[in-house]
Order: C-alpha cells, then sequence, then structure tokens
C-alpha cells in the first residue's frame, strides 16, 4: 500500500479565466511539462470532455486531475481542479474554488480584466484562496501585459510586478508558473490523524460503474472497501474504488488528507449524491460537516415540445439522460394546447440553457419546438403565502394576488469608454438601475447595476456584445426578488389564447412586448384560409392587434389527366408541411412562428 | 398484347349522347363486361412554341410528321377491345399536322372507337381553315376546343400565339358553319400586365361569340418554358394574387349570368355541354393516351410515355411498347386521388360513387378535414356530395391538399 503523500508537498489550485483567455491552453501545458501526458497525448485541451465543451471553448463541468512536479528537490503532487468559465456556471467555480487552497486568475494579455474574470476573482477571494494572477497570450502581437497588469493591480489589488507573465500557447513562463504553484500556494492543512472529512465537488454518471464522485479529502482518508457515509443524505455506501485523473482514471488503494481524487461506492443515481455533501467514516464518523454549497438556483425556464407528438416518449427518455448528469437541469411534463404535450424545463440561465438544447439535438436528433424563456416569478397571495412560480400560466387570478415580485440580479458589465452610452442606454431601456460606475482605465469601465433578470435573460447579452464591437463582458448574481408592476399578457389567435405565448411584464413595457410579438406572429404565421386576428391582452383587455389576411389565391388551374402524379406530390408535400403545425382552434401555427418568438431581436 | 384484357369493373360510360342536355355532369354507370375508358391522342408538334407553354411540342417546320401519325395509330392498335367512349386528340397543336394526316388519323380513330359520344380535337384558331373543319367533322369529331387565350392582340403576342383576335372570330365562324355546335374556348387570364379591363374584355368577347363551353385558366409559370425564364430574370412580374382572384371571380360571376355554368375550377358551360372527357379525368376513371408525353392511368398505374418522338416511333413500329416511365397506383393513392380529382368538380364528391369506385366512405375516410373544412364554410356536405363552396375555389389547393394522403 502506499504511504498517504506529505501534505506539505501536494497543491490544490484552480485556474480562473474568462472564455477563451486560455485556460483549457494553460492545463494542456501543465500536464506536459509534468509529463502527465506527452505532447504526442496532448490532444488539445484535454479536461473538456465533451464535444459541445470542446467545440465552444468553454468547460461546463469541474473536473480534476492529478500531476507530480520535482522542484527544490522535492516531488509535489499537484492537483489541478478545472472550472467552467461562463456567467451561468459560477457555482461550479465556487464548488471548485471550495476544494482549493489557491487559484491562477487568467487575463488575456490583448483583452484585459473582463466581467467574469472579476466575479471569478470575488469567488476566489470568498473561499479564501491564495490568487496568482497569471497574464497569458504574452506572444500575441496586440498583447498589452503592462496595461493589463496595470488593471489587475487597479481592481484587484495584486501588485503588478507579481502577475504572471507567460503564453500557454508557446510554452514560455508556464514552468516559472509551476514553481510558483509549489513556492507561493499553501499546502493543504495536515489533518491526517483526525476524522475522515471529503468533499464532494463534482459527480458524473458513467453507465457501467454507476456515479463516479470527484472529491476533495480534507481530514483523515478514505481507503478502498472502506464503509462510508454521506453526511447530508445519511446513505452509507462500500467504497468499491478509489482513484486520481491522470487524466485517465488511475485507481488506488487509498486517497490521504489533502488529495482529490474519485470514489465509485456502487452509487446508482445521480440523485443519490448531493455535490457539497460530505463523506465521513461510516465506523468512526466526523462530528460535523464541512461547510457545502449553496444549491444554484434555476433562474430561466422553458417549454419544449416535440415537433412531432408521437416523439414524446423519445424527448423524454433525452431529458431523463441529460439531467443524470447535469443536477442543475429539471423538466416536469407539460401540457399546452397550442403545441401539446411537452416539458417544462428549468436552467440556470441561458447559456445552459442553450446547452442543454444542443445536446438534445445533436445526441438525440429530436425536432423540438422552444418557448420564450421565463424567469421565476414570487408570489405574495392575499392570505399572506408567497409561492414561486416558473410559468405565466402558474399565474394565480389577480384577486388573489398580493403583490408579484420578480428576480433581480446584481449586474456588472465591463465596457470600452467610448461605447459606454450604448451600453448604458441598453441598459436603462431594460429597466436596469445604475449602481456603480468604475474606471479600469482610461478606456475601460465597468458598471454596475441592478437588474430585473427578466429583462436580461433574451438577447441582453447579444445586444451588448453588439453595440460594444464584441468589447463588452458582463457577469450577473442574483440578489433577491423584488414586488414590481408586473402584468401578465395573453396572445389571441383567432380570438382563442395561446397559453404558450403568455408572458409577465412589466406594464411599462406591456404594449411593446405584446405588439412585437404580435408583429413577429403575423410575419410567422401562413395565410390561411380565412382572416386571423392577432390579439394582446391584459386581463380581458385587447391593447394590441395585428391581422393577418386570408389566402387570396392557391389553385392549380389546370388539371388533367396527365399532370395527376405530380400534383398528388406537391399536395403531398403541401400536407406534410402543415403537418409540422400545431393546430389552435382552427387556425394552424408552424413551429417557426414560435421559434420566431424566441428571437427577441428584429 | 399485354394491356388488354377483357375486365375492369371500373368502366365508364357517358350517360348520354354528347350535346345532349342532363343535370347530372356525368353519371357512373357501370358495365362490367367491357373495359371502357377514355382516349387521349397527344399530337406533339406546333408551328411555334408558345411562351407559357409547358407541353411537349416540338416545331413542325420541315418535318415529315407522318411516321408519328402512323405510330400512334399503330400504338392505339394495343388496345384492342377496349371499349374507349372518349376520344381527344390534343398536343401541342393537332392543327399543325397537314390537313390530310389530322383528318385521316381522325377518321382512323374513329373507325377503331365506334362508340365514342364525344370526340374532340384542339384547333389553334390561326390553323382552321373550311377544308379542315369540314374533314374533321367528317371524320366523326363532334367537338372543337379552340386555344383562344385571349382576345387582346397586344396579350396573344406576348403569350407568342402565333394567332390573331380575327382568328378566332372566323375559326369559331367557320366551326358552326362546318356544323359543329359543341365548341370550347380556352382564356388565360392573370398574364402579366393585363388589367381587369383586358380580361372582362376578353370574357365578353368570348361570349359574344355564343359557344357552349369556356375553359378560363390563370397563367402558371411552368418550369422551363419562357415566361419562366422571363420572370426569374426579371422580366415579368406575375399578376399580384389579389388581382388574379379578381379576374377569376368575376369571370365566374358573369359567365354564370351567360349561362355558361362552372362544373370544375377552370371549367364553364351550358348544361349538357360539359366536357364528358375531362369529366373522366376527374372521376379518376381510366384513360388511355398515346402519342409521345401522353399520360396513362389503365389497370391500376399510371404510364407516361416518354417526350422522345424518334424513339417513340421506333418502339412502336418495332411492336414494342413505347418507352415510359411507369407507377403503380396503390389503393390508398387511389382513394386519395378520386377524392381530390373529384373536388375539382362542383358536384364534388358523389358519395354512392365514390364508394363504389374505391370501397371507402369518403366521410369517414376523410372525417377530419371535412369536418374541419366545414366549419369554416369551405366544404358543404349533403346527403349524397361532399364538394367545396364557392369560396373555397379560389384557395382549393390549401383544402385539397388535405385529401391528398391518408393520415
Amino acid at each position: 500500500m502506499t504511504e498517504p503523500m506529505d501534505t506539505q508537498h501536494i497543491r490544490n489550485f484552480s485556474i480562473v479565466a474568462h472564455i477563451d483567455h486560455g485556460k483549457s491552453t494553460l492545463a494542456d501545458r501543465m500536464l506536459e511539462l509534468t509529463g502527465t501526458i506527452t505532447a504526442r497525448e496532448a490532444k488539445d485541451q484535454i479536461l473538456d470532455t465533451m464535444d459541445i465543451e470542446r467545440e465552444r471553448g468553454i468547460t461546463i463541468k469541474a473536473s480534476g486531475v492529478t500531476m507530480n512536479y520535482e522542484y527544490a528537490g522535492a516531488t509535489y503532487m499537484l492537483n489541478l481542479i478545472d472550472t467552467p468559465g461562463h456567467v451561468d456556471f459560477g457555482y461550479e467555480v465556487s464548488r471548485a474554488l471550495a476544494a482549493c487552497e489557491g487559484a491562477l486568475l487568467v487575463v488575456d494579455a490583448s483583452q484585459g480584466i473582463q466581467a467574469q474574470t472579476l466575479a471569478n476573482a470575488y469567488l476566489a477571494t470568498g473561499s479564501g484562496a491564495e490568487i496568482l494572477a497569471v497574464i497569458n497570450k504574452v506572444d500575441l502581437q496586440a498583447a498589452q501585459p503592462e496595461l493589463v497588469a496595470e488593471e489587475i493591480e487597479h481592481v484587484l489589488g495584486i501588485r503588478k510586478n507579481e502577475c504572471f507573465r507567460i503564453s500557454a500557447k508557446t510554452g514560455v513562463g508556464v514552468k516559472e508558473l509551476l514553481d510558483a504553484v509549489c513556492e507561493l500556494l499553501p499546502p493543504p492543512k495536515d489533518r491526517s490523524d483526525e476524522p475522515t472529512r471529503a468533499l464532494i465537488f463534482d459527480s458524473h454518471y458513467d453507465d457501467y460503474r454507476g456515479v463516479i464522485c470527484y472529491l476533495r479529502v480534507f481530514s483523515g482518508a478514505l481507503k478502498v472497501r472502506q464503509k462510508i457515509r454521506l453526511m447530508g443524505e445519511g446513505t452509507t455506501h462500500q467504497v468499491t474504488e478509489l482513484g486520481k485523473f491522470k487524466p485517465d482514471m488511475r485507481p488506488v488503494d487509498q486517497l490521504g488528507t489533502g488529495e482529490v481524487g474519485y470514489v465509485i461506492a456502487n452509487i446508482r443515481n445521480l440523485g443519490d449524491v448531493r455535490i457539497g455533501d460530505t463523506i465521513t467514516d461510516d465506523a468512526r464518523p466526523a462530528p460535523d460537516a464541512l461547510q457545502g454549497y449553496k444549491p444554484p438556483m434555476q433562474m430561466v425556464f422553458s417549454d419544449f415540445y416535440p415537433g412531432n407528438n408521437t416523439e414524446y416518449p423519445r424527448l423524454r427518455a433525452a431529458f431523463e439522460r441529460l439531467a443524470l448528469n447535469d443536477a442543475s437541469f429539471s423538466f416536469v411534463p407539460q401540457n399546452s394546447q397550442a403545441l401539446g404535450f411537452g416539458f417544462r424545463c428549468g436552467f440556470l440561465g441561458l447559456l445552459h440553457m442553450e446547452i442543454i438544447q444542443e445536446r438534445l439535438e445533436r445526441e438525440n436528433d429530436i425536432d423540438v419546438v422552444q418557448t420564450a424563456p421565463t424567469v421565476s416569478y414570487e408570489i405574495l397571495l392575499r392570505d399572506g403565502t408567497v409561492k414561486r412560480i416558473d410559468s405565466p400560466s402558474e399565474l394565480p387570478d389577480r384577486t388573489m394576488i398580493e403583490e408579484l415580485r420578480e428576480p433581480f440580479v446584481r449586474l456588472e458589465i465591463i465596457t470600452t469608454t467610448d461605447t459606454i452610452g450604448g451600453v448604458m442606454m441598453l441598459a436603462e431601456g431594460r429597466r436596469c438601475k445604475l449602481v456603480k460606475t468604475d474606471y479600469l482605465s482610461p478606456t475601460r469601465v465597468m458598471l454596475e447595476y441592478r437588474a430585473p433578470l427578466a429583462e436580461i435573460v433574451y438577447d441582453f447579452y447579444d445586444q451588448i456584445k453588439g453595440i460594444s464591437h464584441g468589447y463588452a463582458t458582463m457577469n450577473y448574481e442574483f440578489t433577491g426578488f423584488e414586488a414590481g408592476d408586473l402584468v401578465k399578457i395573453d396572445i389571441l389567435v383567432n380570438h382563442t389564447p395561446v397559453e404558450a405565448l403568455s408572458l409577465i411584464v412589466h406594464r411599462s413595457n406591456a404594449e411593446a412586448r405584446g405588439r412585437k410579438l404580435i408583429i413577429k406572429l403575423r410575419r410567422a404565421i401562413p395565410r390561411q384560409q380565412f382572416e386571423i386576428p392577432l390579439q394582446v391582452a391584459i386581463g380581458g383587455k385587447i391593447i394590441a392587434r395585428e391581422t393577418i389576411k386570408a389566402y387570396r389565391k392557391d389553385v392549380t388551374a389546370k388539371l388533367y389527366g396527365g399532370d395527376v402524379t405530380r400534383k398528388m406530390k406537391v399536395l403531398k408535400r403541401q400536407k406534410e408541411g402543415k403537418k409540422r403545425m400545431k393546430s389552435v382552434g382552427s387556425v394552424q401555427i408552424p413551429q417557426e412562428a414560435f421559434m420566431s418568438i424566441l428571437d427577441t431581436s428584429d | 398484347m399485354a394491356d388488354c384484357g377483357p375486365d375492369d369493373d371500373r368502366a365508364y360510360s357517358p350517360s348520354r349522347p354528347c350535346g345532349e342536355r342532363s343535370n347530372a355532369a356525368v353519371s357512373r354507370t357501370h358495365d362490367t363486361s367491357v373495359e371502357a375508358a377514355g382516349l387521349y391522342v397527344h399530337i406533339p408538334f406546333c408551328r411555334s412554341k408558345c411562351r407559357y407553354c409547358g407541353f411537349y411540342s416540338v416545331p413542325t417546320a420541315g418535318r415529315d410528321t407522318g411516321p408519328l401519325v402512323c405510330a400512334l395509330l399503330r400504338e392505339l392498335e394495343r388496345y384492342e377491345g377496349v371499349d374507349f367512349r372518349t376520344a381527344y386528340i390534343g398536343g401541342g397543336s393537332p392543327s399543325a399536322l397537314p390537313v390530310d394526316q389530322l383528318v385521316g388519323l381522325a377518321r382512323r380513330i374513329r373507325e377503331r372507337c365506334p362508340r365514342v359520344r364525344e370526340y374532340t380535337v384542339e384547333c389553334n384558331p390561326g390553323q382552321a381553315d373550311a377544308g379542315l373543319l369540314a374533314g374533321l367533322r367528317q371524320a366523326g369529331v363532334n367537338r372543337l376546343s379552340f386555344g383562344a387565350q385571349s382576345f387582346r392582340a397586344e396579350e396573344l403576342r406576348l403569350l407568342g400565339r402565333g394567332h390573331s383576335v380575327e382568328d378566332i372570330d372566323r375559326s369559331v365562324n367557320l366551326a358552326k358553319q362546318a356544323g359543329f355546335d359543341n365548341l370550347s374556348l380556352d382564356l388565360i387570364f392573370a398574364i402579366p400586365g393585363s388589367t381587369r379591363g383586358d380580361w372582362q374584355y376578353s370574357v365578353e368577347s368570348a361570349i359574344d361569340l355564343n359557344v357552349p363551353h369556356l375553359s378560363a385558366y390563370s397563367l402558371s409559370f411552368e418550369t422551363g418554358t419562357v415566361f419562366d425564364a422571363w420572370r426569374k430574370a426579371g422580366r415579368l412580374c406575375p399578376v399580384d394574387e389579389e388581382l388574379d382572384r379578381a379576374m377569376y371571380e368575376w369571370a365566374v360571376e358573369r359567365l354564370e349570368c351567360a349561362g355558361l355554368d362552372q362544373y370544375e375550377i377552370s371549367n364553364f358551360a351550358r348544361p349538357g355541354f360539359e366536357c364528358l372527357h375531362n369529366l373522366g379525368y376527374w372521376a379518376n376513371r381510366p384513360f388511355v393516351g398515346i402519342g409521345p408525353g401522353a399520360a396513362s392511368y389503365w389497370r391500376g398505374r399510371r404510364t407516361m410515355n416518354d417526350a422522345d418522338i424518334e424513339r417513340y416511333v421506333r418502339a412502336v413500329e418495332s411492336g414494342m411498347e413505347a418507352p415510359r416511365e411507369v407507377q403503380p397506383v396503390n389503393a390508398e393513392d387511389a382513394v386519395c386521388e378520386t377524392a381530390v380529382l373529384n373536388l375539382r368538380m362542383r358536384s364534388g364528391i358523389d358519395l354512392a360513387a365514390f364508394r363504389q369506385q374505391t370501397g371507402h366512405d369518403a366521410l369517414r375516410t376523410f372525417a377530419e378535414p371535412i369536418r374541419r373544412y366545414r366549419d369554416l364554410g369551405l366544404i358543404e356536405v349533403t346527403d349524397r356530395c361532399v364538394r367545396l363552396t364557392r369560396p373555397a375555389l379560389p384557395i382549393a389547393d390549401t383544402i385539397l391538399c388535405d385529401f391528398a394522403a391518408l393520415e
């Protein structure tokens, strides 16, 4: 049996960075330099295991990899816990950081600090991790490492001469950085004599082996065949395998204090393991659990319907598979008269939603109709009870509502000073209240807003990207529910309300939003055999109307014997086209009409 | 001959001699003893190609049309024993053939098909002369269909018709003098640049000629035609659908006032002068088409002869079948085709005949679309028939497509 590593020579750290600032490339270079993988094996960005992650250049799930590194005559065990880089996955970053003593904060030398960098830095400081600031991509022509170092000093208070200047791509400075990890980051505290406590910071489901938990041992040790207890759940399991990621799974006999690895213990359902739970020894349990995580809150909701009703069971199976590996995704059956049977799905944010949507299409080849994303609302009822609703259809009768509250976020936008006007105008148009303006440098500014989440879940990010020519970045954090003058608008197609299109909006936006919707619908719904009124209503009151004119002409003038085969084919195609539509009363609405509602840009 | 057998229970026989007045457009008397059918003969020649026409035809200039005419008769021999009740020589322009060839062909067909009640020849008004018309009459032809298309000279020029407005008047009068009482004119509306007034002028002119049958077609841009190319190049702008529809609705109303009842989406006739041959198509009865480019619906298969005169002549003259494409029609296709074709007629689906022909109860088989469109006032149901209502006609395809396939 191998002896547990002396904690003095263990370093647990994360790399936190904005998307595309080179986090994964840096990780690859470290794996190479430490001989964990050979350059030949080094497929780019080895830590990103899902296709989508690799394609989109982002990391969705945290994962940990163990490297051995010789420094100052000793062998160090470096555990790198990778983190996602997007706003929606901030909670995953905090999870990873909770398992670390240090963090490398990577900033692109050509782009400087981004909103997400800042959010990550706050998370890292908050978790008590030691931060090393790393300026990456110094080999780029557009690199301005000195300017970026000044920004870092100004915003984060890390002295500019303490910033590491590297190029993960060429390898420049990476060895020095690894030395610094050993030299400057603190080792885990030696608590090998205390009762076992290990933090589960992630998990995933493997078809053959069941649930694989990623963990960090804080005290004591874990051994194969040990009977363990999940302190939060209160369940016990027998350890069948322990191991480390190097970067592939390598079994070990035990994981000692300070180490990072995985445990397999015959757990069949991902739902049986709560991320943030503490593993302890069943025979000699720790008196109290490690501080866990706040479970992430689902903030964005959308309905998914199969394009073809017969695909409903397949869609359900697909969602079940997706949920297996993503505890932050949820789905419940939903029935809409417009779209038939489908599911209401909850997501952490918009990117999370997009990723699920893409995986659904890519891995399952199912056509889906998806409704506009909405947020969660809180209702204070007249009887004093408070209720959360995830869909406008759950809204009780107006007479029962004392107060309707919507989620607010602290929104940080970093942009260039010459685009600040446009960004501010957009934000004000979306009911965002400016809290603070902070100039990071003469050319870059950070704006902090108090913003209603509903206003930014749609296309807000795309729009500020557009206004700022791609420079601006944003990050948001949920702060709480606040009361507002909110109303539910209904969309009536040929006098029939289409539940799937109902929206809760601020009264000041009701008419504009409603009209925009029906104008889009007017363009998306093909003419039918009769005239169709499209209306926007609040309560029973119509506040806007558009009309789809009836078909004028659709008839084959000549049809004799010779044309029958061809004409039947054309008619069958026309019928097929109709089949892809959903009926609202006697109106046929194509999926595209619903999809077009999603697109709030014009 | 492979294609000749004695039995087909879907026999078709028109109820009355041509020209006899009757309220029923076509009766579906069933005669199980012989195979009855319509006969279509395609003459793939024209003096010149019209710019909108998508049918198969080649110019006659400098060409010996004799071998084709012989081959047509040879192909017809393959259908010995078939009881043809209607015959229709179309094209192309049958009248583009030398007079003796066309008259000879007409006579030989008549000899072969003694029970034909309605015998139509298409005629370009510019190619009708007294000799031809008298010859056709003598050969047993009893109906002429003139491709008048328009009474506006500039429209005729745009269409590339190669005949004048005067030719129309002249040929109709000659036909009457030759003893034809069953005459039809084809008209085209929604010609690019055409106004409501132009169309009204053409319709009024046609009514003035006092013919018992009219076809009014909205111009369509067929693939491969000059018009299609011009439209794609932006040289022609299709008439907008509002105007197209207005022209159509006006014509329907005007023609009814003139005693020409609409009996199919594009066809109008004095009662008793409905085209029996075409009613056979819409009743989805069998028909035999001979000639290159001709279609047949025969013994449960739809076939289309290849549009190639030389190959056709070679094959037929060496005793083989005309080269063609064959498409079997399964039971479901037959049900749907019958419904779609029937619904083009104002009389719609005759429920009893439909059941007899297809074995299906139309009200049950198509219950869903019938209910939906009935609710919208686009279909009406009586105890005997299902039919499109008048407002449904200009948008018929949006309705018929729901009858084009079973769920």
